[in-house]
């Protein structure tokens, strides 16, 4: 019995375990197609008229993410400055202050962004007041940006840290007095043979804001230490930009320094909902004219579904968007896919068929992009929605 | 001996009694139709259905039943479809029959329950299409797989008269569904993948009713009748329809050449037509009477000892119900070849049954299958 017993597992084991398919067989339809495939139709929906709009101040002056230099950029034009806190002319060695003879210095920036293009592009800098803060305009910064206030210029070639040096003489240049309660402004504009722009690191963008590095001696018998280095980050680092007027109501710009997004909102089309299956979502938006930015460092076009629609303060769906990158120039239609975003629409609880767009970097970047709104007479927003209505297949 | 015929029936029932044998001609209609054949009757091509004990498809045949058997079967496939779009290899396994059968005690009853192939389902097809979407030609590739179909259950008892006659009752159940997918793919990958399932589930009775009568020591005769109700459908739960089932009347003969061997012979005519409006009308071909002939041999070694290694061989040919194209009638020809041994005191033993089928369904539709079919059997 036990033999018997053994027979018949051994048996039902092994025939589980031969267990295999591969059945797949290319077929022509309809002969051997019991019902049809899945239904793919395309539709276009607009944004409700009127009900777009645009809103700004997501960024407070401070929180700029890149510092903008350039010189007649349609784009606009933009000026940096930066201020060094109060300089420090000595070291504590051996817990005695020992005064720090300057050798050198150098004065760092890192560039993120320029338009490799336009050569011969120079960073000017210039000596400024350091009572210069975020209300100052570009004018008042201008008017001390003068021949006579130039400390030096930078060759700009590629993206990387430039650097201008002082010395002998030019030690002068950095010299700080009690009547600016020792502490340095400098205000950098653009000279180039077209109009261009760069972007460098602030100071919330990462590792080497505007930096000053002194190099010097002090008076000690051991050698090994007396020469010594100093580094002084800017303590306040922000740029001025004249970007073009705002446009008119059958218009929207986005970018700006304070940062630009537009609100479009939808009606899902009724026909869809529950039943369609979302196969592809394309935004189409038509710029009013060329694409405004700078070359060779464009920003991308952010596009992000929301959870509510508040307003300037609708909470986005988190990892729900798309991003495209913004041609400069061109005035061809933009497209950007946003299937996943979209497809929440058509389920039971969807949130808001409402979509923000911006700008990356925002705040940090010269692309001013300009599109047709919902009162514009042509080129308004649309989707484009490619879905699959079910067939029900499995007829015999 | 209660509990090892339970330990028997629990692990014969563990394996689902799904249909078997996929093919591209079991896509449209109900699917392929199966034959409720022990696999000893198929190693004849079905011609010793009639007269099998543990076949499930004349009820007085039961009433041979002396001792309590459990039996269930695995069949392994591997064929070769021809289309216009082309051919393909596949190989699918399946487990198309389960059969417990024992006498009563002290009468001249013996009873079955059965569970075996009514139609098998079991397909995954595959097809290009070039569409037009957003006045881009885009290429897509549709996929559909539906896995069951509709599996009979019957539950039969026959009256032995005498070593001559029995006749036999069954009282079918008729159940399954298909589980099918739909998937649509596209080579633009900008377009998102689609996939629609649903669930097409059947539900149906029938009866059964047969006769087997040995006359003189040579001939035995056989013959059967079943009646099935509607077949109704639903998907998703939700009603589609009814499909009429066919109308089945089957009959054979047996000779008994000496004690060594025998030959059979048997035809089997099913009024498929009846479903014909209804398949239509929830969006299928048609379907069409079928006839089917079996005929075979079973040749016994050594009589006293019937299960050791005996030759069985068999040829038939069939008309199946559910045409691909309107018109074009799909055939169905097989040889099949097999042998037996028991163990154990004959208390378990296996089944062995090899067929080549060839089909044919009209202008370049064509199938060739080699099926494998290993059918366990015990006697607690």
């Amino acid at each position: 019995m036990r033999r018997l017993s053994v027979l018949m597992v051994a048996a039902w084991t092994g025939t589980l375990l031969a267990c295999q398919e591969r059945l797949t067989t290319p077929v022509d339809c309809p002969e051997l197609c019991p019902g049809n495939s899945l239904i793919v139709r395309d539709t276009v929906i607009e944004p409700v008229f009127d009900l777009d709009s645009t809103f700004t101040g997501y960024l407070r002056a401070t929180e700029i993410p890149a510092l903008l230099v350039s010189n007649g950029l349609p784009a606009g034009d933009a000026r940096s400055w930066a201020t060094f806190p109060r300089r420090i002319d000595s070291v504590v060695v051996d817990g005695l202050q020992q005064a720090l003879t300057l050798d050198s210095a150098e004065m760092t920036f890192r560039v993120v962004g320029l338009d490799k293009s336009v050569t011969g592009t120079q960073l000017v800098v210039h000596r400024i007041s350091p009572a210069v803060d975020t209300n100052t305009t570009l004018e008042q910064l201008d008017v001390q940006l003068t021949p006579e206030s130039v400390m030096g210029r930078i060759a700009i070639t590629d993206t990387g840290v430039a650097k201008l040096t002082f010395k002998g003489d030019a030690l002068g240049k950095i010299a700080v007095f009690a009547a600016d309660s020792f502490r340095l402004g400098i205000g950098l504009r653009l000279e180039a043979p077209s109009p261009t722009g760069v972007r460098l690191e602030s100071l919330n963008s990462g590792s080497r804001p505007p930096t000053m590095t002194l190099f010097g001696k002090i008076a000690i018998a051991d050698t090994a230490r007396q020469r010594q280095t100093l580094h002084a980050a800017a303590d306040s680092a922000n740029y001025v930009i004249n970007t073009p007027p705002l446009p008119g109501d059958d218009r929207y710009a986005l970018g700006g320094k304070r940062g630009r997004r537009a609100i479009l909102r939808f009606r899902a089309p009724a026909a869809l909902k529950d039943s369609a299956i979302i196969l592809r979502a394309t935004l189409e938006l038509t710029p009013s004219g060329p694409l405004l930015g700078l070359k060779g460092d464009p920003a991308s076009l952010e596009v992000r579904g929301v959870l509510a629609d508040v307003g300037a303060k609708s909470p986005y769906i988190p990892n729900f968007g798309a991003s495209v990158v913004l041609p400069v120039g061109v005035t061809e239609v933009q497209s950007i896919e946003l299937r996943s975003t979209v497809a929440t629409w058509f389920v039971t609880g969807a949130p808001p068929s409402s979509l923000v767009i911006g700008i990356n970097p925002e705040g940090g970047s010269f692309a001013w992009p300009e599109f047709f709104s919902t009162r514009a007479a042509v080129g308004r927003p649309r989707i484009r929605i490619t879905y699959a209505l079910p067939s029900q297949p499995g007829h015999p | 001996m209660r509990s090892r015929l339970g330990t028997a029936v629990l692990l014969l029932a563990s394996v689902a009694p799904v249909a078997a044998q996929s093919s591209q001609f079991g896509v449209r209609g109900l699917g392929l139709p199966m034959r409720p054949f022990s696999v000893r009757a198929s190693a004849t091509g079905g011609a010793l259905g009639l007269f099998d004990s543990e076949s499930s498809f004349n009820p007085a045949s039961i009433g041979l039943v002396s001792f309590t058997t459990a039996s269930f079967q695995t069949l392994q496939s591997w064929r070769r479809s021809e289309s216009p779009s082309g051919s393909v290899t596949a190989r699918d396994n399946r487990y198309p029959g389960v059969f417990v059968a024992a006498p009563i005690g002290g009468t001249q009853l013996a009873i079955a329950l059965s569970a075996s192939g009514y139609t098998d389902r079991n397909f995954s097809i595959a097809s290009r299409d070039t569409l037009v979407l957003r006045d881009v030609p885009v290429e897509t590739i549709d996929t559909l797989r539906s896995l069951g179909g509709v599996t009979d259950v019957r539950a039969g008892i026959a009256w032995r008269g005498s070593t001559r006659l029995q006749v036999g009752l069954g009282i079918h159940l008729l159940t399954g569904s298909n589980r099918i997918s739909s998937s649509r793919r596209f080579s633009d990958t900008t377009y998102a993948g689609a996939t629609e399932e649903a669930t097409v589930s059947y539900l149906g009775m029938g009866v059964s009713a047969g006769v087997m009568a040995r006359l003189g020591r040579v001939l035995t005769l056989a013959g059967m009748v079943r009646a099935d109700e509607k077949l109704r459908v639903e998907r998703d739960s939700l009603r589609v329809g009814t499909t009429k089932l066919p109308l089945t009347l089957a009959g054979g003969a047996r000779v008994q050449f000496g004690d060594q061997l025998q030959l059979a012979g048997s035809a089997t005519y099913r009024t498929w037509s009846s479903a014909d409006n209804d398949i239509v009308a929830q969006g299928g071909v048609g379907s069409v009477n079928t006839i089917e002939f079996n005929v075979g041999l079973e040749y016994l070694r050594d009589p006293r000892r019937p299960n050791n290694l005996p030759l069985r061989l068999g040829f038939y040919r069939a008309r199946l119900p559910f045409p691909v194209i309107r018109g074009q009638n799909i055939n169905e020809t097989g040889i099949t070849i097999g042998t037996s041994k028991r163990f154990v005191a004959d208390r378990a033993g296996f089944d062995l049954a090899v067929g080549q089928v060839w089909r044919k369904g009209g202008p370049g539709f064509s199938e060739r299958a080699t099926l494998v079919t290993v059918g366990i059997s015990v006697r607690p």
